[in-house]
């Protein structure tokens, strides 16, 4: 199972799917676009504390998250 | 018969009892503030999360400058600092994430962004300099976050 965690204001949504299933791939690539699209920031966790930002989906990343645009405080 | 419903009613007392700290437990467990802590630990390297229990902050490096940059556990913004050789605040610079989110999920998006895309994350930031008594209130801050931090592994081992 790989999941998508985007940051929300419940903490964040977890959304799993199954990297072999080609209808739930092709939905969890669209949610990739359309929260990218939005300004998010899409990173995958490649290791304990190591973590890529990544531009394009990634079908063989097992978690990946987004959190939204960083604005000055 | 009277001794019978007595200890019935005693029995059906206790086991709402038991449920309802059941719930209690539960519903303190996935608090927002809870759930962006665990995420926030889950993504820190082993040596993020023992300094973050530690000591209420931890410290990442720029992926461009390698400059070493603080984050403290603390409510609000401020609390990105850039550090020197030997652990004073140089600098501060602030940026978060845009929208309501908990203290964990903004702390997890700046160690990313500096970890990752520190310039962009440097180019939106405010910086500015840590004087007075600020770093007095990040440490006091901090300790109440270590104890937040304490609180929440306690309800996740108990």
């Amino acid at each position: 199972m790989a999941t998508q965690i985007v940051v929300d204001h419940t903490g964040h949504t977890r959304h799993c799917f199954n990297p072999n299933d080609a209808q739930a791939l092709a939905s969890a690539e669209r949610r990739f676009m359309e929260l990218t699209g939005r300004g998010f920031t899409a990173a995958v966790r490649n290791g304990p504390g190591e973590i890529t930002k990544v531009q394009s989906f990634d079908p063989t990343a097992e978690e990946t998250l987004f959190f939204p645009r960083l604005v000055g405080g | 018969m009277f001794w019978v419903r007595r200890s019935l009613l005693v029995g059906a007392s206790s086991r709402i009892n038991a449920v309802r700290e059941l719930y209690r437990k539960f519903a303190n467990e996935n608090t927002r503030e809870t759930r962006g802590l665990r995420l926030l630990r889950d993504w820190l390297s082993p040596d993020q999360r023992e300094q973050l229990d530690n000591s209420g902050y931890f410290e990442v490096c720029g992926c461009a400058s390698r400059k070493r940059y603080r984050i403290y556990h603390v409510r609000f913004a401020p609390n990105v600092y850039e550090i020197d050789g030997v652990g004073r605040l140089k600098v501060g610079v602030c940026f978060l994430p845009t929208g309501p989110l908990v203290t964990g999920d903004v702390m997890l998006a700046q160690k990313i962004a500096l970890e990752t895309d520190e310039h962009r994350a440097i180019a939106v930031a405010n910086r500015f300099s840590p004087t007075g008594d600020l770093p007095r209130w990040l440490a006091r801050e901090a300790i109440s976050g270590r104890s937040r931090m304490d609180a929440m592994n306690r309800r996740i081992s108990g």
